[in-house]
């Protein structure tokens, strides 16, 4: 179900439930109003039977007749206010207890018409008399007593149905809103996982679609540029590769001006002296053009393996032979801008298991960034160490250069986030963390303002 | 030309190599030194007439040996040789009282021909 037919469920469901409620509390009301209306007649239906009986006492104290005209009088009124409000009456207790007490009062008003119509006094009709007057007030004061009570009973009812529609209602909106909170924030901490791990370039996908909402749509999309990413992973670092080619270049030509102008030393020696030479002096002068040969062979080969686009082979390897590799590859950028090298390769540290071209692209990737961080006169330090006892072999990268502001640190791996510019692509880094991260290793950065910056890369020891 | 002593200072061991060999041929005295430190020791000892430097050396560079050259004889002209042949240490070379400047590959016609010219001036 979608998120937006959740929510708007469960609106529906709150609201239902209070309408309900709503009509509950109208109908009590409703009949808590037809009872008080009652209770309000019953009031002054009581003071008349109150009146008659005490023109009744008149009577049997004083014998005086005119009494019982008056409580004639009185029946008839009451008889004539109930009939006025019966329909009140009938609603409050019923057609049964209203004819009941109608007969009563008749049955009252025969008692007292045989007494007037009897010139003997007669004690059995006089105790009647007092019996039906005492049956009409007991009577009404029984229903009066009943509807008070259902009164309350109404008003206490309806206040527990209140109190548990309102539990019902805030736990409802509480778990039923966290229960649609959870079941969304746990997609979207799906969502977010794999956004963190595709930023850290190890393209996951989230196979399983816990959902068919609206997350369900981004974690597709999202696994789809997964996928495109993983597939363009291989032309992002030859793209990259080919960017610090550029910069490379300039260095080697320079490197290769040195062998170059060694040969062609010895080729105008030997074309100016070859008469004067003899044939060992020769032979030794072709044997220094073969070595330079060799030389420049070394340095356009380096250049070349670097630039090869390489799926990842892993090897054993001596990471302290990568390293001077890729110094070897980058002494005349170092020249260039004045760089002075510290190197301190720990020889006792284990081998690793490693692309070879991959490491150095990252070494390569960190030196450049190192050189360009400095000027003139700064220092590189390139330190390995550790790797014993099961711990990790460290390769750490440290330049004297005008270091990383403290914010930008935790972007510093992220793809397309560069300090350079327009000149950076932003993907160096990235790159470099996707691959350290393929070899199983990590790397991280520590800086400070204008004195340095140091990267520090740690790759899993080679166990046999 | 005989008598005068030359010193080539240069990393590359086959620049020293092949200037010797060919400055020999016309007669000089010459030294060859692999970086800048052993060769300035030696020329507190020894008075040359020119010296032949490596601009970028590891350690001592080629603008510290002219400046440390001249400032024991000011007369010894040095020339500057370099791979990195750009406008900017062209500039600087020869604003510093370099006598001349040759970039990578170095014609070693020309070079005998600037220190010739060089000891005909002192």
């Amino acid at each position: 179900m979608k998120i937006e037919h959740k929510i708007i469920l469960s609106y529906i469901s709150n609201i239902a439930l209070i309408l309900l409620i709503g009509i509950f509390s109208l109908n009590n009301m409703n009949i808590v109003l037809t009872k008080f209306r009652f209770v309000e007649i019953a009031d002054d239906l009581n003071a008349s039977f109150l009146e008659m009986r005490i023109s009744e006492k008149n009577y049997f104290l004083y014998k005086d007749r005119t009494a019982l005209d008056e409580i004639e009088n009185k029946i008839n009124i009451t008889l004539e206010s109930i009939g006025a409000v019966e329909k009140d009456i009938t609603a409050a207790i019923g057609e049964n207890n209203l004819s009941q007490l109608k007969e009563y009062l008749k049955s009252y008003a025969a008692a007292i018409e045989q007494i007037r119509s009897n010139t003997r006094k007669s004690v059995r009709l006089e105790a009647k008399l007092r019996a039906e007057g005492q049956k009409l007030r007991e009577y009404f004061k029984n229903i009066t007593q009943i509807e008070r009570r259902s009164v309350n009973a109404i008003i206490l009812k309806s206040k527990k149905v209140l109190f548990i529609s309102f539990l019902v209602i805030l736990l409802l909106s509480v778990f039923g809103g966290r229960f649609i909170a959870k079941k969304i924030v746990a997609s979207m901490r799906d969502i977010e996982g794999l956004a963190v791990s595709i930023s850290e370039g190890s393209f996951k996908k989230i196979e399983d679609i816990r959902t068919d909402d609206e997350c369900a749509s981004v974690i597709r999309a999202m696994n789809f540029m997964s996928d495109e990413l993983k597939n363009r992973e291989e032309e992002i670092i030859q793209s990259k590769k080919l960017a610090s080619l550029g910069i490379l270049t300039a260095g080697v030509a320079h490197e290769l001006r040195n062998p170059l102008n060694n040969i062609s030393m010895v080729a105008q020696n030997f074309l100016e002296m070859y008469d004067s030479l003899d044939r060992e002096h020769r032979i030794g002068l072709m044997h220094k053009v073969e070595e330079e040969t060799k030389r420049i062979e070394e340095i356009v080969k380096n250049l070349l393996d670097f630039a090869k686009p390489k799926v990842a082979n892993l090897e054993e390897a001596d990471i302290n032979r990568t390293v001077r590799k890729v110094v070897n590859l980058m002494q005349n950028t170092l020249d260039i801008s004045n760089i002075e090298l510290n190197l301190s390769l720990d020889p006792s540290v284990p081998h690793v298991f490693i692309d070879g071209p991959q490491i150095q692209q990252v070494l390569v990737n960190l030196i450049l960034n190192a050189v360009q961080a400095m000027s003139p006169g700064g220092k590189l330090s390139i330190k390995t160490y550790g790797g014993h006892e099961g711990g990790s072999v460290i390769i750490e990268v440290s330049d004297t250069g005008k270091g990383i502001p403290h914010e930008f640190l935790p972007y510093i791996f992220d793809p397309f986030f560069s300090t350079k510019g327009v000149e950076g692509t932003g993907l160096g880094m990235s790159i470099s963390y996707g691959i350290i991260r393929n070899h199983k290793g990590s790397i991280r950065v520590e800086s400070t303002i204008n004195e340095g910056t140091t990267f520090t890369i740690e790759l899993p020891a080679y166990k046999k | 030309m005989d008598g005068y002593r030359i010193m080539i200072i240069d990393d590359e061991k086959i620049v020293g190599d092949m200037a010797k060999m060919a400055l020999e041929k016309e007669g000089y005295l010459v030294e060859t030194f692999m970086n800048a430190e052993p060769a300035l020791e030696r020329l507190k000892a020894v008075k040359f007439d020119v010296v032949v430097t490596d601009f970028k050396m590891k350690g001592i560079d080629g603008m510290e040996v002219l400046k440390r050259v001249k400032s024991l004889y000011p007369g010894t002209k040095v020339i500057m040789i370099t791979a990195f042949a750009n406008l900017d240490t062209a500039i600087e070379a020869l604003r510093g009282d370099v006598y001349d400047f040759f970039p990578k590959p170095v014609k070693i016609k020309e070079l005998k021909a600037s220190i010739q010219r060089a000891l005909k001036k002192a």
